[in-house]
């Protein structure tokens, strides 16, 4: 527990309360703590079930909720604290040439420390979300993982 | 006022700037911080976007703190800050804003505690079982109903230990969970658990250095 409490205010799911007499009293290391059931047909992972960060952002323990566009691409960058790029890539017609050109998307999305074993290359289900921060407005959902050799800005990948 | 709160000063996601092809709107302005201190209760209102009104609190005495264990909330005195996570600035200043620690005057919880469990909190001297023996000739005192009721209820007793320390100081630690300048309140909850170690030891790291 001392792990999460790493910043100067206290971490905590605010949903939770650990001010009732049934936690005071149990004083077990384990805790209450919340989580959901995202919906769409996504699987919460068990680390978020029974981790024990603290993530208001977390589709899963967090209070964000997932509608809207759901995409996938693959992690191009994971330098961000608890957010990912994602690079999406199509095809665009050029109907004078008949013939298509290569573009691509980068799209930031938040990523909850239920993933962190999240690496460049990944392929990453994204879902839809209220607005983050500035430019985070996706939540990682799901993570496959997958490797590849080269850069991962240099893979063409559709999906 | 000058402050605004558009996205048109800053850059793009890319690095690039924005053009400003347009002058400040009166939708995007902001308002100064209000910076409440403790002091004589002093509120301004506000008319807001859609001829809402904000109550400005730019002095606070008091607040409704509620002890979420016992289920007793009681209006008491905020006596000054002692912990902002944000900055150490407003702890000196005393400035009260959402989830700054503060301490307030236990007078009013005890007065709360007495009345439902018939124990008095906070006597240093006297011991568990000299309490039980005050509590028994109280109920001599009192009508056989809340004689029941407070046998009833001494059963399932429990009081967090630091919180217990509190009471004989006579100041308990509170976290103000309300937005004072924008509902003109103070109000929160009494610190306990989890939460209480971990700004008790905060405060102590601090007054260390």
């Amino acid at each position: 527990m001392a792990d999460v409490q790493t910043e100067r205010a206290f971490q905590k799911q605010e949903i939770v309360s650990l001010r009732t007499k049934k936690f005071l009293t149990k004083k077990t290391s384990t805790g209450v703590r919340y989580w959901k059931n995202v919906g769409l047909g996504f699987k919460t992972p068990k680390s978020a079930s029974e981790g024990a960060y603290i993530d208001k952002k977390c589709p899963f323990t967090g209070n964000v909720s997932i509608r809207g566009r759901i995409l996938r691409g693959m992690v191009v960058s994971t330098k961000m604290k608890n957010t990912v790029v994602i690079r999406r890539n199509y095809l665009h017609y050029i109907p004078k040439y008949s013939r298509f050109e290569k573009r691509h998307t980068n799209i930031s999305a938040h990523c909850s420390p239920a993933f962190d074993t999240i690496k460049e290359g990944d392929i990453v289900t994204i879902g839809q979300c209220r607005p983050l921060s500035k430019t985070v407005r996706f939540n990682v959902l799901k993570v496959q993982p997958n490797q590849i050799f080269g850069a991962a800005r240099k893979q063409f990948v559709l999906f | 006022m000058g402050i605004s709160r558009d996205s048109r000063h800053k850059r793009r996601k890319t690095g690039g700037r924005m053009p400003i092809h347009q002058k400040k709107r009166a939708f995007e302005k902001a308002r100064q911080p209000a910076m409440t201190k403790i002091g004589h209760k002093r509120v301004h209102i506000v008319r807001c976007r859609g001829g809402n009104h904000k109550y400005r609190a730019l002095r606070l005495d008091v607040g409704n703190f509620v002890w979420t264990s016992e289920n007793l909330a009681s209006k008491s005195r905020v006596l000054w800050v002692v912990y902002n996570a944000t900055n150490n600035e407003l702890v000196r200043t005393n400035t009260l804003t959402k989830n700054t620690i503060v301490e307030i005057d236990a007078t009013p919880f005890k007065a709360l505690y007495s009345k439902k469990y018939g124990i008095d909190l906070g006597k240093v001297k006297k011991e568990e079982t000299e309490q039980k023996k005050e509590q028994s000739e109280k109920a001599k005192k009192v009508w056989e109903e809340k004689k029941k009721k407070w046998e009833e209820l001494g059963k399932n007793l429990f009081i967090d230990p630091l919180v217990k320390e509190e009471f004989k100081v006579g100041r308990l630690l509170a976290c103000i969970s309300s937005r004072p300048g924008q509902s003109g309140r103070a109000d929160g909850y009494v610190l306990e658990g989890p939460e209480l170690e971990f700004y008790k030891k905060k405060i102590e790291k601090k007054s260390k250095q």
